[in-house]
């Protein structure tokens, strides 16, 4: 069996956001930036409850999620495993989520009032930043 | 009332004191395994709630059940499957722990040693300590200790973590987070501290001047409320008309409105109100709780 990747997750709990959906997003963010990369096996259900101090169908909850959107894939009776690149998000779903982070962008940007290009070359760093992060 | 998999269940249960009333036709079914919290002001019927199922006091009207026996039925065998730990931790103060521990051992059959060791070690105490040589949290610790250890189908926990340090708290919620893993326990959880039934209930039970106000996941509770932040002329629209208000506040002449289960069709309401600017966000649970118990009109569902 293969050795279970650690994995550093930061909970804010009392934010607004739940739980859940932090965690499920640092194991993207992890997954993304090659972090965890593709077959790493994540801890037990139970182990990553006992780490973070959450109820374990919270964590349950979270990798049930991300294996839903096709970022982890669970082998029976040996836990979840971070799944290939392929199938994660369909064409209409990766095409929803950037409308809707565009819009959350613009309706942020818009009060800071600076010029376009500014906004655009801060994100193309951002990006590229990301990119390098990632392990190839 | 039919047999079901509750481990708790009242139906229509009314408990009054004097012109009080406690518990006000509450309807209520905890399912097995989880842990539950349940939430509400001081005088919301708690106690009286736990009073009631446990047997200990004779309700008004309706009906309890616990464990599947009516509440006022319960035999003393039913009664050592439920556990229940309050703030008081109170044990004998001149006992040593292991004498103590012998006891309990002796009267409950069910008693797993394992527990014992596994939740004891959480909070670093001696056997052969005294009881009132302990600290106030590692008396919650032993008193977590055995009750979990007598391997009950149902701990009910009243404020356990009050007054307890960072260190103990902490402790406290590994061992509870394990053993509902582990061993398969419905918890019962009454607590104030918001951070911790975020972490560790899969259930928010709020009751409110004896009704049930909310029976729901922590996380879908805190999405029914939101914080909308506007920049109203004059005096604003009259608190009363405004839908799913929980509280209103003026800082710095805006209005912050927390409301529930509005839509954004909330913005369209404040604009046709004369709102000039608007903000909508996320709360957390916290505050979601706090403003809808301070609302006193708050009637969800």
């Amino acid at each position: 069996m293969s050795r279970v990747a650690p994995l550093a997750i930061v909970l804010a709990p009392g934010g607004p956001r739940p739980i859940v959906r932090q965690i499920a997003d640092q194991i993207r963010l992890a997954i993304t930036t090659g972090e965890l990369g593709h077959g790493a096996r994540l801890p037990s259900v139970r182990a990553l409850a006992g780490q973070l101090l959450v109820n374990s169908n919270t964590v349950a909850r979270a990798y049930s999620d991300l294996a839903s959107e096709g970022w982890l894939q669970g082998q029976h009776g040996q836990g979840m495993f971070v799944a290939g690149q392929q199938g994660r998000l369909s064409q209409t779903e990766r095409r929803r989520r950037l409308d809707e982070a565009v819009g959350a962008f613009v309706a942020t940007i818009v009060e800071v009032d600076l010029p376009p290009s500014i906004a655009l070359a801060a994100v193309t760093a951002a990006l590229q930043d990301l990119d390098a992060r990632r392990v190839a | 009332m039919a047999r079901t998999d509750n481990v708790l269940e009242t139906r229509a249960l009314t408990h009054c004191y004097g012109r009080k009333r406690a518990l006000d036709s509450l309807t209520l079914a905890i399912p097995r395994a989880g842990i539950h919290a349940i939430v509400g002001a001081n005088g919301a019927g708690k106690s009286t709630l736990f009073r009631v199922v446990l047997g200990f006091q004779a309700p008004d009207a309706g009906e309890s059940m616990l464990l599947g026996s009516p509440s006022h039925h319960l035999t003393p065998a039913l009664r050592g499957r439920v556990g229940y730990v309050n703030d008081a931790h109170t044990l004998p103060a001149w006992l040593r722990l292991k004498s103590l521990i012998a006891m309990q051992r002796s009267l409950y059959p069910r008693w797993d040693e394992a527990v014992l060791s596994r939740v004891l070690g959480y909070f670093a105490v001696s056997r052969s300590a005294r009881v009132r040589e302990l600290s106030r949290g590692e008396r919650a610790g032993f008193s977590l200790a055995i009750a979990l250890a007598r391997q009950p189908d149902l701990l009910i926990l009243d404020e356990p973590t009050l007054g307890l340090d960072v260190v103990a708290k902490r402790a406290f919620m590994e061992a509870l987070i394990h053993s509902a893993q582990a061993e398969d326990a419905t918890i019962i959880y009454c607590s104030h501290q918001m951070d911790e039934i975020e972490r560790l209930a899969d259930t928010l039970i709020i009751l409110e001047r004896g009704r049930l106000a909310n029976y729901s996941a922590p996380d879908d509770f805190t999405e029914r409320v939101r914080l909308w932040i506007a920049d109203m002329p004059f005096k604003g629209p009259d608190p009363a008309s405004i839908p799913g208000l929980l509280q209103a506040r003026r800082l710095d002449g805006l209005f912050h409105y927390l409301v529930l289960d509005q839509g954004d069709g909330f913005g369209d309401w404040l604009k046709a109100a004369g709102a000039l600017s608007i903000r909508q966000q996320r709360v957390n649970l916290d505050q979601a709780v706090s403003a809808f118990l301070s609302a006193g009109h708050a009637t969800p569902n």
